[in-house]
């Protein structure tokens, strides 16, 4: 309210992004992109005003920078109340150890794991041979445009990336593109891309999610099996005694090493036990993992209040560094 | 300039029916909508000037297609970003005709005590 109304779209877009400072980072990338769609809307839907007239009503029609901060702020806040499903969590440690297996996020982000490996390999395939090729190319002409396509297509793949992490964990992210200036020129364009840290930070986390989706994947898996086999163990053992394989239990364990765990009456209950508390920690460690995973993509992927391009570039910064 | 207890009345108020009329809007349509264009409908159906600050909508547009209420689509634009088409689904008019009712009773339970109040203003005076 106490500062000058903006006159510009680059104005407007810049106190917006003040006003949001300190909301999630995915939020901000959204509202910046709806204002800007308007916006520029506006101004091409009135041809004979400048576009300092046009944003001068800008305040009655769209709404102040702050009002529509607060819109989104308040929406968001409203959506999140409204989609998460009410649940009773078990107030006890025990209730709250086992509660996990109601928490949908936790199968989820175990899903998450197990998909990290082929999802790692095709992004690292994609970074690599775009990388190489561009470096390669970058003797003919068309080296430079391919590297364009490259980045193009990297960050498709890294708004699917966050769409993905946001299904599986529950974290907010990026629902937009970020918007690139139009008024740039090919070899400004390829100039800002350079500059941008983001197209570094994407590159890298692309390269990285392998050996990540790796270790994930071996912890899903090595996980699960040693769980489940060793949950389904007594079971076996009951359905023997039973004479459902055709001969007793001594039979089924006679050769099963240690012999003080499978010749002993609580041995094999035991392991059955162990293997329900090791699923439990793997569900908890799932989803922990995945909330991690999630903050990392988002610091790697998303852009932190990144400075506009062009001639806002220049009072970004100064406005990031103040 | 406004008072701002008004504002304040009129900004709680509109905080459910945003969706509602987006929801409207939108089914009312025969084409797909974005954005700007739904802004524009609703100022033009109240005289150039809509209730809603444009801005408002936008979050609430994203809420409803998050909530499966609504289907979006991408298409370039010479203007500007790239602009999202929403279109109503299935789900979004069976959950419309849900609040239609809800509206319209909790607009007949108001207007009772408001009416009356005027009413009784009228005969005692």
């Amino acid at each position: 309210m106490n500062r000058s109304a903006p006159r510009s779209i680059d104005q407007y877009l810049r106190q917006l992004r003040e006003e949001l400072a300190g909301s999630d980072a995915a939020l901000i990338q959204d509202a910046l992109y709806d204002a800007e769609e308007y916006l520029r809307a506006e101004v091409a839907a009135h041809p004979d005003k400048s576009e300092s007239d046009v944003l001068e009503l800008i305040a009655s029609t769209y709404g102040a920078p702050d009002e529509v901060a607060g819109a989104y702020r308040d929406t968001e806040v409203k959506v999140k109340a409204a989609m998460a499903t009410p649940r009773k969590m078990p107030k006890s440690a025990i209730g709250r150890f086992f509660g996990v297996f109601l928490d949908p996020r936790a199968y989820t982000s175990l899903f998450f794991l197990l998909l990290a490996l082929p999802t790692g390999i095709i992004y690292f395939v994609l970074t690599v041979t775009g990388l190489s090729l561009s470096a390669g190319l970058l003797v003919l002409i068309i080296g430079v445009p391919f590297f364009l396509l490259f980045m193009a297509v990297c960050r498709v793949v890294s708004l699917a990336e966050g769409g993905l992490i946001e299904a599986m964990t529950g974290v907010r992210m990026p629902r937009r593109p970020v918007y690139q200036g139009k008024a740039l020129s090919f070899w400004a364009r390829i100039g800002e891309m350079l500059k941008d840290p983001r197209t570094w930070t994407t590159i890298a986390y692309f390269i990285l999610r392998l050996p990540i989706g790796i270790l994930y994947f071996l912890i899903a898996v090595a996980g699960l099996s040693v769980s489940l086999s060793l949950i389904v163990l007594p079971i076996i053992g009951v359905l023997a005694q039973a004479g459902w394989f055709g001969m007793s239990a001594v039979d089924v364990f006679s050769n099963a090493q240690p012999e003080w765990v499978f010749k002993t009456e609580f041995g094999i209950p035991i392991l059955g036990l162990a293997g329900v508390l090791l699923l439990t920690s793997l569900m908890h460690l799932a989803r922990g993992i995945g909330r991690l995973h999630a903050m990392f993509a988002k610091s790697m992927l998303v852009a932190r209040a990144a400075p506009r391009t062009t001639e806002a570039a220049g009072s970004g910064a100064a406005l990031a560094a103040s | 300039m406004d008072d701002s207890n008004e504002r304040k009345f009129q900004k709680e108020l509109n905080g459910g029916l945003v969706g509602l009329v987006l929801l409207a809007v939108l089914a009312e349509s025969n084409e797909d909508l974005y954005g700007y264009e739904i802004a524009k409908r609703l100022a033009h159906a109240n005289d150039g000037t809509s209730i809603f600050k444009e801005g408002t909508i936008y979050p609430v547009l994203r809420a409803l297609s998050a909530g499966d209420l609504l289907t979006s689509r991408i298409v370039p634009s010479y203007s500007g970003p790239p602009r999202r088409y929403y279109r109503i689904t299935e789900q979004g008019r069976s959950v419309l005709a849900e609040w239609k009712l809800i509206w319209a009773s909790t607009r007949d339970f108001v207007d009772r005590f408001t009416e009356t109040e005027t009413l009784r203003i009228g005969h005692s005076s």
